[in-house]
């Protein structure tokens, strides 16, 4: 048969070659012995894990920092005290009674549940005039996707530009109307609300995308149904689009709740936090500490609370979007 | 009778030829919102210096802010050119290393059930949730007693959060699709495990690690938080440079806006020639398209 | 090459295979003599895909082992084994014409050939099984029956040990099907090379295999020749796995003088059957043993058609018996022509063939009684 194969072989599985039958007897028509070697079982069941080791350690090259900045929020390491001294839970304690976390973590919640409601209502209203399909539907879905391209800190400076009380163009266009003089950045509820907006501006792509293929890849059979029956329009959006679009918008929802409780650059680059604190989020505060003030464990204690909720509110999500796909899946197609 | 009915028909039509109108306008409505902004960096980013507060929709536009952010940006003290290589090596870097360590995590994923494969997902995924700061505060001082900080390597290592995620968890999608007779059949052609996850599996999947690739590098090219805190020039990239013409006494529109622009054009580009797989990749393999 | 060359027999040894909490197979025992064809037989999901996967390597035993010319294969890797494997899905390299396809196991390091000979070899193949004209194509633009082939072809370009067939014509048109049946086993290295065939469909099994197996749940039911299988079946699941129409079996008792008394009280028959009076029993007649019109000597049973069916130049008839019971038969086209529904007919049964079975239990089809 064919004699040249075993040097082959030998490259491919080169720890093989070793035990390799005599290769002399390779060139004999003849059946010969068989040139098969077991695998020992050890190194078969090790197989799938030496494809993932150099993940393995990159994971845990990131999770180290993690457990170190979970170490540090037991100390008081500061830049003006790189000796730190153990305070146990102190940090905590000083975060839970302080106000200005509760007040933090109520713009942070107001902004993740503002910003995740107007995004899916609005997402999805996108998607289904996007789903009609119609010459301009059509042309404008291929620009849907820009703002959701732009980094996030960037379209904050693009619209901070625009928003300028004086001389930004938005107050412009207004001036007509006689809406001349908004103060949109520099009141609080108007920071809060102009953050709200422009992640609005940037993310409500991302749920009217998921939107538009759920509604694309849902069954037309319920649909020609209805019709036939002659279901209106509100009936078969309620009885049958919305419920089974449903678990594709809650993909989109958790992935934009969870994002928004962790906002960080829109905010950075459009109020800074301000006016005075209105708009410190979590990690706008832990930044200031962190970093601009330089209380290393301060500021992360406050990181480690927001991981925390970001944890648990990740894990009821993702439990009450698995019952929702089962049902979905119950849908009759 | 039938005149009547012919009547309500035709109102019918009306109604909906009206309907229809009104649900394009609300769509047009939508889109001037998502695209005048970007319009307007284009004309802030066009208007000469002395005409950036006297008006706003009528002026003589010239490219001299291109020219001072891209050419001459030394004058005005911010390297844009440099950020903007920056963020080329950095984001690049980050996508080949994470595709090089993600490719072969997320192929024995797919392929094989395992004690702690399902753990290293769930930990990944974890990563794509948690907050920045948590790992970055400690990485902060961890990278001044390294010599990381404000480094390529420090960039790219840390980056690894936003592009690892996404490609193991996209990629292993993509090979479970992908019937593993197609690899068997190889293995009992004659093939290695390696020659045939090599000449079988991979092609097959190369559509998905393009697009995968792809948004990985817009999302490492937008990262900010990272950049911020853990460079200060030399590594530092376009998201952090792009607000440096903010700062100073006079605020400079034109050359934001010119700056902005320009840092947008790469992920704009890449996004538009993977839209077709962008679902999934958005949701992390949760909505396939 | 080494092992690679020259015909192996096959031997699995009480090899248990589960995924998750299904079992696939369950203590199978099987062996394929050298040379031979064997056919396995068995409803989907009784463990015959993963029969074949075991045998290549692609699976690994929970328990047990397989042999490969006496040699246990445990921990060999599959490219190792030198076997050869068409799968039911084709697995036909998608992004690869049809050519490529072919060429792949003789660009392998295990069975690489010079290029120019390489061509000749899947040249040779293309023709034996029709689809040289197909070859240029990206196997996306070829019908079902042809990626089959293809598939067959990609099995047949190699030197093996063994051939592993998983349903390889299934999805051939019945015309077609007909035709690869008969040329499949003409393939000079098919009949050189040991073959193990898997099918759901019993004329293959009957047309092909020099032995059949039968299996069920993960277990073979019974082997041997198709004389075997035919006329002493395990139970009444092989009975029934063999011969469309199905094998009529009728319920009935053991009489005090060793008869079989049928449940409806129609008829008695004068066989021995060795089992206690008063068991319950089954008694089995193939259709083609049971003709119409009354022939002395044989029993006769009598009824009324409930339906025909005409199956090319035979008939089938359904016949409704006294007590109710339905009894399929075979009869040519002529014997049956005029007959109607309801029209009373008498049917004559040949006693040299009928089966005796054990009444069906909950876990297992019953046995056959042997007289």
């Amino acid at each position: 048969m064919n004699s040249s194969t075993e040097a082959d072989h030998g490259a491919a599985s080169s720890d093989d070659a070793a035990v390799a039958g005599a290769p002399e007897k390779a060139s004999a028509a003849v059946p010969g012995p068989p040139a098969e070697r077991g695998v020992p079982k050890w190194r078969r069941t090790l197989r799938p894990y030496l494809l993932i080791v150099p993940a393995l350690l990159l994971t845990g090259g990131i999770l180290y920092p993690f457990g170190l900045g979970l170490y540090y929020t037991v100390f008081d390491f500061a830049a003006s005290k790189p000796q730190p001294d153990f305070v146990g839970l102190e940090n905590y304690r000083r975060i839970f009674t302080d106000s200005s976390f509760w007040d933090s973590a109520w713009v942070t919640v107001l902004y993740a549940v503002g910003a995740a409601a107007v995004e899916t209502v609005l997402g999805v209203a996108v998607a289904l005039l996007l789903h009609r399909s119609t010459l301009v539907g059509r042309v404008l879905e291929k620009v849907l996707i820009l703002p959701l391209m732009i980094a996030p800190v960037i379209a904050a400076i693009i619209w901070k530009l625009m928003l300028q009380p004086s001389v930004g163009v938005v107050n412009h266009l207004l001036r007509p109307f006689g809406l001349g003089g908004v103060q949109w950045t520099d009141t609080p509820t108007g920071a809060l609300l102009s953050s709200i907006a422009v992640d609005v501006w940037v993310y409500t792509p991302f749920v009217a995308i998921l939107a538009l293929a759920g509604l694309r890849s849902l069954p037309a059979s319920p649909f020609e149904a209805a019709a036939v029956d002659g279901a209106g329009w509100w009936f078969t959006f309620r009885k049958l689009t919305m419920p089974m679009l449903w678990p594709y918008v809650l993909v989109a929802v958790i992935f934009r709740f969870m994002d928004s409780l962790k906002v960080f650059d829109i905010i950075y680059a459009l109020t800074e936090g301000g006016p005075g604190d209105s708009t410190v989020v979590l990690q706008i505060r832990a930044y200031l500490e962190a970093i601009r003030f330089q209380r290393y464990s301060f500021g992360l204690s406050y990181m480690i609370v927001l991981w925390a909720v970001v944890y648990l509110a990740a894990m009821v999500l993702v439990r009450y979007l698995g019952r929702i796909q089962n049902r979905a899946a119950e849908v009759p197609k | 009778m039938t005149k009547r009915q012919s009547g309500t028909r035709a109102n019918g039509a009306v109604r909906r030829r009206v309907l229809g109108i009104a649900a394009d306008g609300a769509l047009i409505l939508y889109f001037v919102f998502a695209l005048f902004p970007v319009v307007w960096m284009v004309i802030l980013s066009l208007k000469p210096a002395n005409e950036l507060f006297s008006t706003y929709f009528s002026f003589t536009p010239t490219l001299d802010s291109y020219r001072t952010v891209l050419g001459a940006g030394q004058d005005e003290g911010v390297p844009f050119v440099r950020f903007f290589l920056n963020s080329l090596v950095v984001s690049l870097g980050a996508v080949g290393l994470s595709l090089v360590i993600g490719l072969p995590a997320a192929y024995a994923a797919a392929r094989w059930r395992f004690r702690g494969s399902e753990n290293l997902m769930f930990t990944l995924l974890s990563f794509r949730f948690a907050p920045e700061l948590t790992v970055i505060i400690p990485l902060f001082v961890l990278y001044q007693q390294l010599g990381l900080f404000d480094t390529y390597v420090g960039m790219i290592w840390v980056l690894q959060l936003v592009t690892l995620p996404l490609i193991v968890w996209i990629m292993r999608s993509y090979f479970a699709d992908l019937s593993p007779e197609l690899e068997q059949a190889a293995l009992l052609d004659g093939y290695t495990r390696k020659q045939a996850f090599f000449r079988v599996a991979l092609p097959l999947v190369k559509p998905g690690i393009a697009a995968v690739s792809l948004l990985a590098f817009i999302f490492a090219w937008n990262n900010f938080v990272f950049p911020l805190i853990l460079t200060s020039s030399e590594a530092q990239t376009v998201t952090v440079g792009a607000l440096s013409f903010l700062g100073g006494d006079r605020p400079k529109y034109n050359l934001t806006a010119a700056a902005a622009l320009v840092s947008v054009i790469p992920p704009l580009i890449l996004a538009l020639t993977i839209q077709r797989y962008l679902v999934r990749g958005l949701s992390f393999g949760a909505v396939k398209s | 090459m080494t092992g690679t060359t020259g015909s192996a027999s096959i031997a699995l040894r009480g090899v248990h295979k589960s995924y998750g909490r299904d079992t696939a197979l369950d203590g199978l025992e099987l062996t394929v003599a050298e040379g031979e064809f064997f056919c396995l037989l068995g409803p989907s999901g009784a463990g015959k895909t993963t029969t074949l996967k075991t045998v290549a390597g692609l699976a690994e035993p929970d328990s047990g082992a397989v042999e490969l010319d006496g040699r246990d294969m445990t921990g060999v890797e599959p490219y190792d084994r030198g076997v050869a494997m068409c799968f039911e899905s084709y697995a036909l390299y998608p992004h690869r014409s049809a050519y490529d396809n072919l060429a792949s196991p003789l660009r392998s390091p295990k069975y690489r050939l010079p290029a120019a000979e390489a061509r000749v070899k899947v040249h040779e193949t293309a023709e034996l099984l029709g689809i040289e004209g197909l070859l240029e194509r990206p196997v996306g633009a070829l019908s079902n029956g042809q990626r089959q082939r293809v598939a067959l072809g990609r099995v047949l370009v190699r030197p093996a040990r063994a051939f592993l067939l998983d349903e390889p014509l299934s999805h051939l048109d019945a015309k077609l099907r007909q035709a690869m049946r008969a040329e499949l086993k003409a393939i000079g290295d098919v009949r050189r090379t040991t073959t193990l065939y898997v099918t759901h469909d019993s004329v293959e099994a009957l047309a092909l295999g020099d032995r059949i197996g039968v299996i069920s749940d993960g277990r073979i039911v019974q082997t041997g020749t198709r004389e075997d299988i035919w006329h002493r079946p395990y139970d009444t699941f092989v009975a029934r796995a063999f011969g469309r129409p199905l094998v009529n079996l009728l319920p009935g008792t053991v009489t005090a003088d060793g008869h079989f008394a049928s449940a409806e009280g129609g008829f008695e028959l004068p066989v021995d059957v060795p089992a206690a009076p008063g068991t319950a029993v089954q008694l089995g007649v193939r259709p083609r043993d049971i003709a119409l019109g009354g022939e002395g000597g044989a029993l006769e049973l009598a009824g009324t058609v409930y339906v025909t069916e005409v199956l090319g130049r035979a008939v089938e008839v359904t016949v409704r018996l006294a007590g109710g019971r339905q009894l399929s038969l075979v009869a040519p086209r002529a014997a049956a022509a005029g007959l109607r529904v309801d029209d009373p007919v008498r049917l004559s049964v040949r006693l040299e063939n009928l089966l005796l079975f054990e009444a069906d239990r909950p876990e297992r089809p019953g046995r056959r009684i042997t007289p």
